[in-house]
């Protein structure tokens, strides 16, 4: 309770918000809208009541009873979302793209970085978030950049709180493997080229890594058993033992068809839970991907097709893969860069993009709210407009995947954020 | 006059043209045969949403192309009765997208970063016309590309403009005597450049510094050549021809008013530093490029007729792109700045249709308003308008069939006609070229798009 005074305080800076006395305990009826539940069809003239943050019932118009404290939000006209969810985000890790002191997207020093969490380094109050905020982008997962084969641990983040604390919803949530050309040490650390130059380095370096890991463990219980004081931790390698349990999922960054079916070898070796990313040009394995029952985080839909390709090879890849029964998600990426979160904000065109190319609609919805949500374990909290579920929603005058689309209002544990941001500001001061 | 008055690259790319229209008015038949196509076909879409760009839209109305040209306009048109009817039932009808920012098929070398000023390299001279990013374009549906060198330079090259011909031959690609057009730069980029080397300009009091003395040596150039017309003129057969030199010739463009200048930079106070530097030395910009802060001094650029090309949304990814607002575009053009939008990326290039959509969110444009920013307010940029970028009678038939309203997230170009031709269509097998066989180059992945070349 204490924590969502702080968060209202916060963003008392806005003159429509509500004040910080009445904030968390209000109840919320959003009525008349059209409510696209992602987890149970669609509801035309729906009901919406959120009470506590969560959403306290869903329903057709005259069949939800609004309790009578509270407060009507007419949504006649408007369309009722859960918060949007992107799968790859690096929001908190850089601020300005050209700006090397403003980054903390990656360590180069070593391919093999499982200690690295994203927590110790994400910038809470960075400007990017309100701006994705304003597009109904309520949730991310925040990913190191991919230029080590182990990267380090993402968290999970809610784009609004008081601070970081209220913001990282999970720690250490999954972790970022990398397989392919981008992490082969061709130029080296330094001015000369380093092991692992070759997809065979970079695979003998993991699979050591997993031995040691293995050993480690076996050391380490032994020497628990012996009351052992001596024994000395290894973060890195015990940093991996969740993952190595396959208690957590392990997001691997791969885009050739030869890099899936080799990084999956390594995978099951060692029971891995594995979500795939990009998988750009595997269009030759998408059945054997169907097959291993793996999820698979399609991104950049907007990446170039080869020479010779047909122009939309890659634009069709959700369709192809969600015809096959793959549990997907879409990321926010611009094409053949980096992840950059000044994009983030696209999600619901890049989802929408996948429409285009044959996603069904509400697949594309899925895959961009409910799907992220249980990749990463929030399944049970967000990612629909089911009871029970954290009050994320978003409020818009359309089609959500629809660029021409503005969203009216988002909401965020049930508080409706300032649709304000950096941008709105500027906006403002120069229209006068 | 012995005086050049254009430099010989622009005189021998102008005869080339020339031959090349000759060519096709002869009508020969061992040409390609798009190029038979444009001079004898009748074509009529009918029953089409027809937005026109221009005039608005037209709810189930016809267009009749002849000759390559479009014929008549309207709810009904009459065309012949031989004419080639394409029923677009369903369909959505607009003038060919118009990129006037793309640095596709130029691979690498679009900036000649060894002195800030190099007016006189011509782009032309590295277009790749078999690269794989003016397919991808085509299937979006563009139609014309201005190809603009990079901002390693102040001053970078000539760029070349062409109809996304995309199968034909490199010069059946250049579009036939288009205006000249000159890329400028100012800002980080060719501070970064020349500052890690420690040369003149590392900063933008160098920048602009640079660009003076350059025109000063162009004044100078200018005045020895025309002293030495002067005493031709006056019959003096033992005057001396002072020597040519590519460089000031190209300079000396500008400052004639010749080139259209193109200027790449970002922040207000720069697009009113470049503006005052036009002032001084007496040359007209016609367009600011990304120009991300004009919302901050739009009526000053609009009271200098100088248009912008902007990026829908694009923004952050360095500090003078920082102040940039997805609203930058509208509230522009709502203060009388001429607005189009651009790509400066072979991703996005694929889908300025919905760049253009993002305009009615940001800011409340109409469609009409928002489907100029890619047609008719590029074309003008360029110097084309009266030539393409609507849908008027006697304009190129440079024309996109759409599957859904081209402004949403969801439309396909079904189709795509240049001057009359079709150049792509889903309905055709493969990879859905009209004119286009053997191998695409990839010149490179990404065009210019990182941080040493263009943005």
């Amino acid at each position: 309770m204490k924590k969502f005074l702080l968060f209202a305080l916060l963003l008392l800076a806005a003159p429509a918000f509500l004040s910080a006395a009445e904030s968390h305990s209000k109840v919320l009826a959003i009525t008349g809208g059209r409510l696209l539940t992602v987890s149970h069809g669609v509801i035309e003239n729906g009901v919406l009541v959120i009470a506590d943050g969560k959403i306290a019932a869903v329903g057709e118009a005259g069949k939800v009873k609004i309790p009578a404290d509270a407060t009507i939000v007419d949504a006649r006209g408007l369309t009722v979302y859960p918060g949007l969810i992107d799968p790859e985000s690096n929001f908190g890790l850089v601020e300005v793209g050209s700006d090397k002191n403003s980054s903390d997207l990656a360590e180069p020093s070593d391919e093999i970085m499982p200690h690295m969490h994203v927590y110790d380094a994400f910038h809470a109050e960075t400007e990017l978030i309100p701006i994705a905020r304003l597009n109904g982008v309520t949730n991310a997962v925040v990913a190191p950049a991919n230029n080590d084969s182990i990267a380090g641990q993402d968290i999970f983040i809610q784009l609004a709180g008081a601070d970081r604390d209220q913001m990282i919803l999970g720690r250490d949530v999954a972790l970022a493997m990398n397989f392919g050309a981008n992490q082969r040490r061709k130029g080296g650390r330094g001015s000369k080229p380093e092991f692992p130059t070759t997809r065979m380095g970079l695979v003998t370096q993991l699979r050591q890594t997993f031995f040691d890991t293995e050993d480690y463990v076996a050391r380490r219980d032994a020497a628990a058993k012996k009351d052992d004081k001596a024994f000395k931790r290894d973060l890195k390698l015990e940093a991996l033992i969740p993952y190595l349990k396959g208690e957590r999922p392990v997001v691997i960054g791969v885009y050739e068809a030869h890099d899936v079916e080799t990084i999956m070898e390594v995978a099951k070796e060692f029971h891995l839970k594995v979500v795939l990313n990009h998988v750009t040009h595997s269009q030759d394995v998408l059945d054997k991907i169907a097959v291993w029952k793996v999820p698979v985080i399609v991104g950049s839909i907007y990446d170039f097709p080869r020479s010779n390709e047909r122009y939309d090879a890659v634009y069709t890849l959700p369709a192809e893969l969600a015809k096959r029964g793959v549990k997907i998600a879409i990321s926010s990426a611009d094409a053949g860069g980096p992840v950059s979160s000044t994009s983030s904000r696209n999600l619901p065109y890049a989802a929408g993009f996948a429409a285009a190319y044959g996603l069904p609609h509400d697949e594309a919805l899925k895959a961009i709210t409910l799907n992220v949500a249980e990749m990463f374990g929030f399944g049970d909290s967000l990612g629909s407009l089911d009871v029970g579920k954290t009050a994320n929603v978003v409020l818009a005058n359309g089609d959500p995947l629809d660029v021409r689309t503005d969203v009216k209002q988002v909401y965020i544990q049930g508080v409706a954020v300032p649709m304000t941001s950096r941008q709105t500001k500027l906006r403002d001061e120069y229209s006068k | 006059m012995i005086y050049p008055l254009q430099p010989l690259r622009r005189q021998r790319r102008a005869a080339r043209h020339l031959v090349w229209i000759a060519f096709v008015l002869a009508g020969f038949a061992v040409g390609s045969s798009a190029q038979q196509q444009a001079a004898t076909t009748d074509l009529v879409f009918k029953n089409a949403t027809v937005m026109t760009a221009s005039h608005g839209t037209i709810e189930h109305g016809s267009v009749w192309v002849h000759n390559g040209k479009i014929a008549a306009v309207g709810a009904q048109v009459s065309a012949p009765s031989s004419a080639t009817v394409v029923d677009a039932t369903g369909l959505w009808l607009t003038p060919g997208i118009i990129d006037p920012h793309s640095h596709s098929a130029l691979g690498d070398d679009v900036n000649e970063a060894t002195s800030p000023i190099t007016p006189s390299l011509h782009m032309a001279d590295a277009f790749d016309n078999r690269d794989k990013a003016l397919y991808q374009a085509l299937a979006g549906g563009v139609t014309t590309e201005l190809l603009l060198h990079g901002s390693a330079n102040m001053i970078g090259g000539q760029a070349v403009v062409i109809k996304n011909k995309f199968g034909l031959d490199r010069n059946a690609m250049l579009f036939p005597n288009a205006p000249g057009s000159i890329k400028f730069a100012s800002g980080e980029n060719p501070k970064r450049v020349y500052g890690s080397r420690d040369q003149v300009p590392s900063t933008r009091m160098g920048n602009f510094e640079v660009m003076r003395q350059s025109f000063e040596d162009a004044k100078n150039y200018m005045a020895t050549w025309d002293g030495y017309n002067a005493k031709v003129a006056k019959g003096d057969k033992d005057a001396a021809a002072p020597k040519r030199d590519l460089k000031l010739e190209a300079l000396a463009d500008v400052l004639r008013g010749k080139l259209y200048v193109q200027i790449h930079c970002y922040r207000a106070d720069e697009l009113l530093t470049e503006e005052a530097l036009a002032h001084e030395y007496g040359y007209k910009i016609r367009a600011f490029h990304h120009a991300l802060e004009t919302y901050k001094v739009a009526g000053k650029i609009a009271s200098e007729g100088t248009a912008i090309a902007t990026f829908a949304d694009w923004w952050g990814y360095k500090d003078e792109a920082w102040d940039a607002i997805p609203w930058n575009a509208v509230l522009s053009m709502r203060k009388g700045v001429r607005v189009a939008l651009k790509s400066d990326s072979n991703d996005h290039i694929r889908r300025l249709n919905q760049e253009a959509g993002k305009m009615v969110h940001y800011g409340g444009a109409t469609e009409d308003e928002a489907l100029r920013m890619i047609t008719l307010n590029p074309a003008w940029i360029i110097g084309v308008d009266e030539r393409t970028g609507s849908i008027d009678v006697g304009k190129d038939a440079d024309l996109v069939l759409w599957n859904h309203d081209p402004l949403s997230t969801y439309a396909q170009a079904q189709k795509v006609y240049i001057d009359g031709d079709l150049f792509f269509s889903t309905e055709l097998p493969g990879l859905g070229t009209a004119h286009f066989s053997g191998v695409m180059h990839d010149a490179s992945d990404e065009g210019s798009y990182d941080e040493g070349d263009a943005q």
